[in-house]
């Protein structure tokens, strides 16, 4: 690990006027510690945002949707009683995300924009197209793990359990920098990397995300988050699928269907979506739907089992929905 | 107020006892517990967070030493394997995995059973699923997971 | 007086033969219906408290006075040459003390070369110089700052291209040399003559050991004598290394490892960390510390080697009349191979059989020792391959097996068993399991998509023991003892069945047993592997007690004035017809004592062959959607001679099946074939079981009976043995659920689900 100067301000102002210069904001740790043992990461100092009060917890005025700070540890959203009434999803999708004590170091902030896992991107030693280099070395090599569809340059996949169950809530998030405030859908925040845009997340330098936001309308959905791993826990995701929808009168409403694992980015299935408008949802529905994600997927050399997995995620839980 | 990047004076409570250390901004907590302070009951085995050997309590809560940089403990109460015992008496957790045989080489075992005395105080009776959840995040490669679990079990029955 | 003997003693499926010094004569196994205090009770770990509370130290926590902390630098391609080094920028940051490298390193012998740096490396991660500085950090900035000159070369690390004719050649005499090999009966015509022939090819990935203690080492030279702490399950063969390596007389090379966070084979000998922390120690004055990181312990700290494995198996008239097996394993720079027919050549009496062991070098790091080396690879295959060859046949495959697993007799070397119950494993396992309920096809799970399946293996392994192994017994005067060998406690609770076995002849409490072990300055022990140490050690500790029994019972005589006959030892308390008389009064009476027991573990019959057999069952389910394969209930089953300590026996049986677990669903080294380096040197990516992953249940039997022409205890090995069936029973089982026959190990989900697929077409 390189050498840094380390700060822990009290205002949010203080914290954007330091993060300059090199400065990287420092929040659970789990993801940018771990960068920057690698030396993937190589910040000249560390703004820790866990001293500023306002970015920690989560409140549901009435009528005005849900609304998590950034800094929330994710074990306070996972443990929550009325949050696992509010929004159930995210319980689902947390109890699967890394293990007790990354979740309570890790927070919400720090899990959206946590990068990617590519053993070859991790790898200190290998010069990948992400990190600078000429090409992707998983393309030819070792893809078990990496992209099936979505991919430009580089076939890593977007990692986080949370990012495809918020998104599948339409979720929203606000940004500052000492330049001002900004606001997004969640799902704008990935980017895929191409071309010259040798990066992962749209956030602009000295920025934060301050809170996640999830609107009234989506929490009144049905939804469920199902993952798939190479063992039982302690996983990243080889494959993951949140979906949701409102169930009026047995017909679904609203379908999200977002894909986490195969994509560089968090893979939202539109044309699906669309098609179960009105659904009932009934397995043949389902069955069909799952049968249609993915037909532009290319999968690479090892990777060909993530479209079988994909299909029958998408299939359980598009049926959980009205189970 | 910035810190470093050389050494600078933190100071936090360990096992109850208020200490201050030097110590570098990169340097993380678990290198400060055993090489500044001498505990080393707080095993290295991966030191990137994939493991659980390392993990201690921060104000109560279980985290991974190695992944915690000792300069964001100021102020923090930190509980080591070392602190368990009071006055020759071992904690329950630790004389559970005794009478459970919850080891065979015991390098994961200060992790694991910072991990059940962090739910035991949440959760006095544990189901074993309860424990399970509780040591998913620390792995033993010599396979004393059934006998982990029991003890996690039975040290919550001691403990009522 | 000592005298030499030949001895003849297995080794991790070979055989050694070799001259022994022992003294006196053997023990007697204890009479049939012998009454034991602690023998073959459940006991508590004796050293439990310790490994409870931090106090524990490994070679990890050794930290000492002026220590510093050497760094690795390694080679980042898997060929080149090492043409100049340049370590000027190293050496002038402040607080780097010493860099070594093949241009100044003295010349240090190690595994059969002259130098621990060599010119040409060949694999990524191999070692091309070392850092000694203040502190780790530094050490680290210092290996960044030394330039090296590489000459790239052709290289390969895939074990089937390496086989290939277009693979650059590594060594003069080609990539791929013959191991062992066994021939009996004519399996050529056996397969002619045969109703039934099932011809299958095998994988199984490279598993990475992982234990969680890292391999390392401190070394410190007091300018006469050098210590070593170094986490090792040789003591002995560390110091051994040392010598060779540092030309040093023995006498003047000590090495301690108290306690050792797990080896599982790796930890073998001496270590190039070892002698990089030697060389430093006496060239600079200090104490050094060289252990390695996860990483580095992933890519230069030894594996399990891939295998590829063809099995030709011929059957007739509900028999099995020929097998012929072929293995090449991918043994990295390993210098050996562990041979993966071994099982083969020996589990079953078949007529007919041939195999043969393929050794094959890459560009990866080298093979060492891991659990059974061999026999968990060949085990997958055989065990795999009976169960198709029992489906063609239409028989069950315990029936099958049954005709061929009840011999007394080795059918590879003609010896006698010294004593074998595998076909009673195989009632107790079938009964234990449900075997019953087993259906052709499987049947249906416990959801939709689910089918359920029952399976089953053999494990066939060495654990005899023999010599050399001493121990001593010290006596004090207040009535406890210490109990000293040459031995380790790699986890498997060797000081608590010791302290067992010592208290039990002695006539003391266990409490009052205290054991040391796992330092050169003790009498030898041997090495914690090959499921040796208590068959090896157990009855020598045996022997040392009972002789300073006898002259503690001399003693008391001469302070009670009773005849020594009429004495008699338990819990500590000398008793007499009419007294009762603690020992520890006795001895305050005689000033200044110690009373010392010695024995050495004699020689095995040349006439028998020692083996441990053993069967898993194994109940699960499979999502045939997801290929997501369910353990729910494992049964092992083991014939290991007598049981010392139940307790610590099922904890290791349990910690195989897990280790075994993981070689069969989740663990496998990713290389990258064009740059050779490892991905997944690392606890993400390298998917080691999780307490999740456990099976919802584990059932553990023994056979229990004493081995009466093992050793004076009757016992033998267990270290080994639960990790070897449990891949092929895990296989079986899901060729039994769902059809697919999966035949490389692990069965991942990809694996799962292509079986699935072929398996679906076809029908």
């Amino acid at each position: 690990m390189n050498a840094f100067s380390y700060a822990r301000p009290r205002a949010l102002a203080d914290a954007l006027r330091l993060l300059r210069n090199g400065a990287a904001a420092l929040a659970g740790g789990t993801d940018l510690v771990g960068l920057m043992k690698d030396g993937l990461a190589r910040p000249t100092a560390l703004v820790d945002l866990t001293g500023i009060d306002g970015l920690r917890g989560w409140s549901r005025a009435k009528g005005r949707g849900l609304r998590i700070g950034a800094l929330t540890p994710l074990v306070e959203l996972e443990t929550d009683e009325t949050l696992a009434k509010t929004m159930p999803i995210l319980g689902e999708a947390l109890r699967d995300a890394a293990t007790v004590q990354l979740r309570t170091m890790g927070t919400v902030g720090g899990n959206l924009l946590q990068r990617n896992r590519c053993w070859y991107f991790r790898d200190e030693g290998t010069p990948c197209w992400l990190k600078g280099g000429t090409r992707c070395f998983a393309v030819d090599g070792e893809n078990r793990y990496h992209a099936i569809i979505g991919a430009h340059e580089c076939v890593m996949v977007s990692p986080s359990d949370l990012v495809p169950a918020l998104i599948a809530y339409d979720a929203e998030i606000s940004l500052v920098s000492s330049r001002g405030q900004r606001q997004m859908k969640l799902a704008e925040l990935f980017v895929a990397p191409r071309g010259r845009e040798r990066r992962e997340h749209a956030l602009r330098p000295g920025e934060l995300i301050t809170e996640v936001r999830v609107p009234e309308s989506a929490l009144a959905r049905r939804g469920t988050y199902l993952k798939a791993m190479d063992r039982k826990v302690f996983s990243f995701a080889l494959v993951s699928v949140a979906a949701s929808a409102k169930i009026e009168r047995g017909a679904a409403r609203d379908v999200r269907l977002i894909l986490g694992g195969i994509a560089p980015v968090p893979w939202r299935v539109i044309a699906a979506e669309k098609g179960l408008e009105g659904s009932a949802l009934d397995e043949a529905a389902c069955v069909d739907a799952a049968g249609r994600v993915l037909s532009g997927a290319t999968p690479l050399r090892d990777n060909a089992y993530k479209v079988t997995l994909a299909r029958e995620l998408v299939r359980r839980a598009l049926r959980s929905l009205v189970a | 107020m910035l810190r470093g990047p050389g050494a600078t004076d933190i100071s936090l409570t360990v096992n109850g006892e208020a200490v201050t250390v030097q110590v570098a901004p990169r340097r993380t907590l678990l290198d400060t517990l055993r090489e500044t302070l001498g505990l080393t009951g707080t095993k290295k085995v991966c030191d990137e967070g994939t493991c659980g050997a390392c993990t201690v309590l921060i104000d109560g809560r279980p985290v991974y030493a190695c992944m915690t940089l000792a300069v964001t403990c100021e102020g923090k109460g930190v509980e080591t394997i070392e602190g368990l015992a009071k006055d020759g008496e071992l904690h329950p957790v630790q004389r559970a995995f005794i009478d459970e045989d919850a080891f065979q080489c015991g390098f994961c075992t200060p992790g694991q059973i910072m991990s059940i005395v962090a739910l035991l105080r949440g959760t006095a009776a544990p189901t074993e699923d309860d424990v399970r959840r509780a040591v998913s995040g620390n792995l033993c490669r010599c396979g004393a997971y059934p006998n982990i679990v029991a003890a996690g079990v039975s040290a919550g029955r001691r403990k009522r | 007086m000592p005298r030499v003997v030949k001895s003849r003693e297995e080794f991790e499926g070979e055989i050694f033969e070799s001259l022994v010094l022992v003294e006196g004569k053997d023990l007697p196994l204890p009479a049939a219906g012998a009454e034991f205090t602690e023998i073959g009770h459940g006991r508590r770990r004796v050293d439990g408290t310790q490994r409870v509370t931090g106090r524990a130290r490994y070679t990890q926590d050794i930290y000492l006075p002026g220590m510093l902390h050497v760094r690795v630098l390694r080679s980042p391609y898997p060929r080149a040459r090492v043409r100049r080094i340049d370590t000027k920028k190293a050496e002038a940051l402040p607080g780097v003390r010493g860099v070594l490298h093949r241009f100044n390193a003295p010349k240090a012998a190690f595994r059969g070369e002259e130098t621990i740096f060599r010119e040409e490396v060949r694999f990524v991660g191999e070692e091309v110089a070392a850092v000694a500085a203040d502190d780790e950090q530094i050490a680290v900035e210092a290996l960044g700052l030394i330039e090296v000159d590489y000459e790239l070369l052709p290289h390969v690390v895939d074990l089937e291209e390496a086989i290939g004719d277009v693979a650059p050649r590594l060594e003069s005499d080609g990539n791929v040399s013959e191991g062992a090999t066994h021939k009996r009966g004519d399996v050529k015509r056996a397969l002619k003559e045969a109703d039934h022939v099932v011809e299958a090819t095998y994988r199984t990935s490279t598993q990475l050991h992982n234990s969680l203690e890292t391999h390392g080492a401190v070394a410190a030279w007091d300018g006469e004598q050098l210590t070593v702490y170094e986490s090792t399950q040789h003591v002995f063969g560390v110091r051994q290394g040392l010598r060779l390596a540092l030309r040093l007389p023995l006498a003047k090379i000590r090495v301690i490892c108290d306690y050792m966070g797990g080896g599982f084979g790796s930890k073998g000998g001496v270590g190039k960390y070892s002698i990089i922390a030697s060389l430093f120690a006496m060239r600079l004055g200090r104490p050094i510390r060289c252990v390695l990181t996860r990483e580095e312990e992933n890519v230069a700290a030894g594996n399990r080697s891939a295998t590829l494995q063809h099995m030709r198996l011929a059957g007739k008239d509900g028999r099995i009349t020929a097998i012929e097996h072929t293995s090449w394993a991918n043994v990295g720079q390993g210098k050996w191979v562990a041979n993966p027919t071994g099982p083969t050549n020996t589990l079953y009496d078949v007529s007919n059989l041939s195999s043969k062991s393929y050794k094959v070098v890459t560009n990866a790091g080298s093979l060492s020792a891991f659990r059974a080396p061999g026999y968990v690879e060949g085990t997958f295959a055989l065990e795999s391959a009976i169960d198709e060859l029992a489906a063609t046949m239409g028989v069950d495959p315990i029936t099958l097996r049954r005709k061929h697993a009840g011999s007394p007799k080795d059918p590879m070397v003609g010896k006698r068993y010294s004593d074998k119950h595998l076909l009673e494993c195989y009632r107790i396992g079938a009964a234990e399991i449900g075997w019953q309920r087993r259906r052709s096809g499987g049947t249906r799970g416990s959801a939709p998509h689910r089918r359920r399946g029952i399976g089953m293996a053999t494990q066939i392994w060495g654990g005899g023991g023999g010599p050399p192994a001493y121990a001593t017994v010290h006596v004090n005067s207040d009535g406890t003892a210490v109990l000293t060998t040459g031995t380790q406690d790699i986890g498997t609770g060797t000081r608590t069945v010791l302290a067992q076995i010592c208290a039990d002849e002695l006539g003391f409490e266990l409490e009052d047993v205290h054991v040391r072990l796992g330092d050169t300055d003790n009498p030898y022990g041997p090495i914690s592997a090959g499921s040796l140490t208590v068959a090896s050690v157990g009855p020598a500790v045996r022997i040392a007690a009972r002789d300073a029994r006898e002259q503690l019972l001399g003693a008391a005589a001469g302070v009670l004035e009773t005849p020594k006959s009429e004495l008699r030892l338990a819990s500590g308390v000398v008793v007499t017809k009419g007294a009762r008389t603690p020992l520890s009064e006795i001895l305050s009476k005689v000033d200044n004592n110690t009373v010392i027991g010695k024995g050495g573990r004699h020689p095995n019959d040349p006439d028998l062959s020692l083996r441990t057999f053993g069967a898993h069952f194994v109940e699960l389910e499979v999502d045939v959607r997801t290929g997501e394969i369910t353990v729910e209930h494992v049964v092992a089953v083991h014939d290991i001679g007598r049981i010392l300590n139940p307790t610590t026996a099922r904890s290791q049986v349990e910690g195989g099946v897990l280790q075994a677990l993981g070689f069969a669903l989740s663990e496998e080294r990713f290389v990258d074939r064009a740059t050779g380096r490892v991905m997944n040197a690392n606890l993400e990516n390298y998917k080691v079981p999780t307490v999740k992953d456990v099976p919802a249940k584990i059932t553990v039997k023994f056979v229990d009976r004493p081995d009466r022409r093992a050793n004076n205890l009757g016992v033998k090995g267990l270290g080994e043995p639960p990790i070897i069936p449990t891949a092929a029973a895990i296989a079986n089982a899901v060729a039994n659920a769902t059809g697919a026959r999966v035949r490389h190990a692990p069965l991942t989900r990809a694996r799962v689900l292509e079986a699935l697929a072929i398996a679906g077409a076809r029908s």
